[in-house]
């Protein structure tokens, strides 16, 4: 009687966990393939939408997708969202073998990516060029940027690194950056950068130092050739690390500093201008903080959105770039995500120019390529380790 | 099909989804982990990960660090929590029951949290500094961003674990035997080292290898509070593989951790195996 009880019991175990994974492998095999024309009905255009980035994008394309489709009921966007280093390279990656394969653009039709896959793409041909007659507001757009990418690319937003400071500490900030170096020489503990490896705002600091030695063209060359040329940077942040916090502490990822910036054990660090914004207005940081930027600037950078060449839904996609780069879409970029705007600040509302008039000064684009990891691991072994 | 090989049947079928979740999870990463640190980046074989591992300057100290931390937080861990097993054990009253309900909450506090507890505590501004303070004092020394902070979170999440254990086991110490000993005029000392830890030494064994284990691996403490340089292997591991993307190094260095580890587990196995025979 037991046993066959037993039997009866373990079957309906064993069903149900069949049960379980065959739901859990219907779901996730629908999530990411059946983007595209199949289920678009009733008249509507559906295009895919794949972006990158942390949870504040997604956010940002959650607010702003239901406001477009209101405006534009017989378009519907499907967002694709890939975690922030989870697989970037591998949407790149299908579109070029979508292409081979002669597959139009593998379903899909615009993409959100920084710098680096911009270039890679344009290499590979897969982007498509935008115009101002279908995307009127493309004018709004600075026309040195999109040029400087053949109008294959849309710099949407950007953010950069500034020196955010203790107002009630510091009463003069420094405006460049040998000004910079001499208040940390004479304020000995009070200044800050996090571990490179760990967050931006360090690496800028790192970045900077070091070819703040160079000629302006080295900021573009990644050839190892360049790596001999590091020595005087290097020498310079050994020289100022005794000054750090702590006499050497770096703390890890941008919020690191953020916190001690926050709790008074420095007064000055480097940091994302959007981290320090967003952190203002939750009250997370004191109102005493303020943002400079120095000359020359830290590094920062636009992300961009490209339409794949081969895509198959382009009014629709163009529709929506239209819309994303109207002043009411970038003011919802600002506001949100505490971005600096893809279109000119003259195209903006004044309110926004003022609260942005500190760091809208702007920022240097670095594009080392894989010479950026070296910078880290020779860090890590020059400064971090003596 | 016999009542009998019905049920092996059925025994193989339990045995094997376990069998395979250990096989595509551990066995076969472990396998490829280990291929992948002996190849160059050519795809050939060679040992050039290894020799960097054991002689370039920062790794060594990495590694020397690691050790240190580890056998530092064993000992102290261990002491500790024999002392405090000890004592509830062998005493009782107000403050005895009052421990016992409360050793045990660190292990309920993720270690992200507890990590930034422990800044709070001790850090440069931290609630200690300010409450000695107010007695006039303002030399607390560097304990976070350095190895003594990462000594103490090693113990906060360590003590309560080993206590637990080493209190079931001295449970299991009959009164009879401590007291006869005491009739015979055994001091406490010779009480401690005659009795107490050859009855339980076997379970200390156990709390050594789980605190080794745990601490040789650890990331999060020694990531947030930990000093930048010298890193500890996890943290070190953490940066070759995800910020340098050097796969094969960050797989010689996991290789490396796992011999240690192995090195624990043999030592725990033997004595094991030695014990039962004995028996």
């Amino acid at each position: 009687m037991s046993s066959s009880r037993n039997k009866k019991r373990l079957s309906v175990a064993l069903a149900s966990v069949l049960a379980l994974s065959a739901l859990a492998g219907c779901s996730s095999a629908s999530q990411p393939t059946s983007g595209g024309a199949g289920t678009a009905g009733a008249g509507k255009d559906e295009f895919s939408f794949y972006f990158t980035g942390s949870l504040n994008v997604k956010e940002l394309w959650e607010t702003l997708v239901p406001t477009f489709e209101k405006q534009n009921p017989s378009i519907k966007v499907k967002l694709v969202h890939i975690e922030s280093g989870a697989g970037g390279q591998s949407t790149l990656d299908r579109l070029i073998a979508a292409k081979q394969a002669g597959q139009k653009s593998g379903n899909i039709d615009l993409y959100e990516a920084g710098l680096s896959d911009v270039t890679k793409g344009i290499k590979e041909d897969l982007w498509g060029a935008v115009e101002t007659q279908k995307i009127p507001n493309l004018a709004k757009v600075d026309d040195g940027f999109l040029k400087d990418l053949k109008n294959m690319a849309i710099p949407y937003r950007a953010s950069a690194v500034i020196l955010a400071y203790n107002s009630a500490k510091v009463k003069t900030p420094p405006k460049t950056a040998n000004e910079l170096y001499d208040w940390i020489r004479n304020n000995p503990g009070r200044f800050a950068y996090n571990d490179p490896s760990t967050g931006g705002a360090g690496d800028s600091f790192v970045q900077t130092a070091i070819y703040n030695f160079l000629p302006p063209e080295a900021m573009r060359n990644s050839d190892p050739g360049m790596m001999s040329q590091w020595d005087k940077g290097f020498a310079l942040l050994k020289e100022l690390k005794p000054f750090m916090y702590q006499k050497g502490v770096f703390p890890k990822k941008n919020q690191g500093t953020l916190d001690l910036l926050a709790n008074g054990e420095v007064d000055m660090i480097p940091a994302w201008s959007d981290m320090t914004l967003e952190q203002l207005n939750k009250k997370l940081l004191p109102d005493t903080v303020k943002m400079t930027q120095i000359d020359p600037a830290f590094t920062g950078g636009p992300t961009y959105l490209m339409v794949p060449k081969l895509t198959e839904h382009a009014d629709s996609v163009n529709k929506f770039l239209d819309f994303v780069l109207s002043p009411e879409a970038q003011t919802v970029i600002v506001k949100k995500m505490f971005g600096y705007p893809g279109i000119k600040w003259s195209e903006m509302p004044q309110e926004l120019r003022d609260q942005f008039k500190d760091v809208a000064g702007g920022y240097r684009q670095f594009n080392l390529g894989d010479l950026g990891k070296e910078i880290q691991k020779r860090w890590q072994r020059e400064v971090a380790g003596e | 099909m016999t009542k009998k090989t019905k049920q092996s049947l059925l025994g193989l079928l339990l045995v094997l989804p376990s069998f395979l979740v250990l096989t595509f999870v551990v066995i076969v990463p472990i396998v490829l982990a280990i291929n992948e640190s002996f190849r160059n980046e050519a795809g050939q074989y060679s040992l050039e990960h290894y020799i960097y591992l054991f002689t370039d300057k920062v790794s060594v100290g990495n590694i020397i660090f690691t050790i240190k931390i580890t056998l530092i937080s064993v000992v102290l861990s261990l002491l500790i929590s024999y002392i405090m097993a000890v004592y509830l054990r062998f005493s009782s009253g107000v403050i005895v029951k009052w421990i016992q309900k409360l050793y045990m909450i660190p292990m309920f506090i993720p270690s992200v949290i507890a990590s930034y507890g422990i800044i709070n505590m001790y850090g440069n501004h931290g609630w200690l500094s300010r409450i000695l303070l107010l007695f006039g004092s303002e030399a607390l020394p560097k304990i976070i961003f350095d190895y003594k902070g990462l000594i103490l979170a090693n113990l906060w999440f360590n003590i309560p674990f080993t206590t637990m254990l080493l209190s079931s086991a001295l449970a299991g110490i009959p009164n009879a035997v401590i007291e006869s000993a005491k009739d015979v005029g055994a001091s406490r000392v010779q009480l401690f080292l005659k009795f107490i830890v050859p009855l339980s030494y076997r379970t200390m064994l156990v709390a050594v290898t789980f605190i080794f284990m745990g601490i040789i691996g650890g990331f999060t403490a020694p990531y947030l509070i930990g000093p930048n340089s010298p890193q500890v292997l996890g943290v070190a591991m953490q940066q070759i593989f995800s910020v340098y993307q050097e796969t094969q190094l960050a797989s010689a260095n996991a290789v490396f951790m796992f011999v240690l580890c192995s090195l624990m587990g043999y030592f725990y196995i033997r004595t094991m195996i030695k014990d039962d025979k004995s028996h």
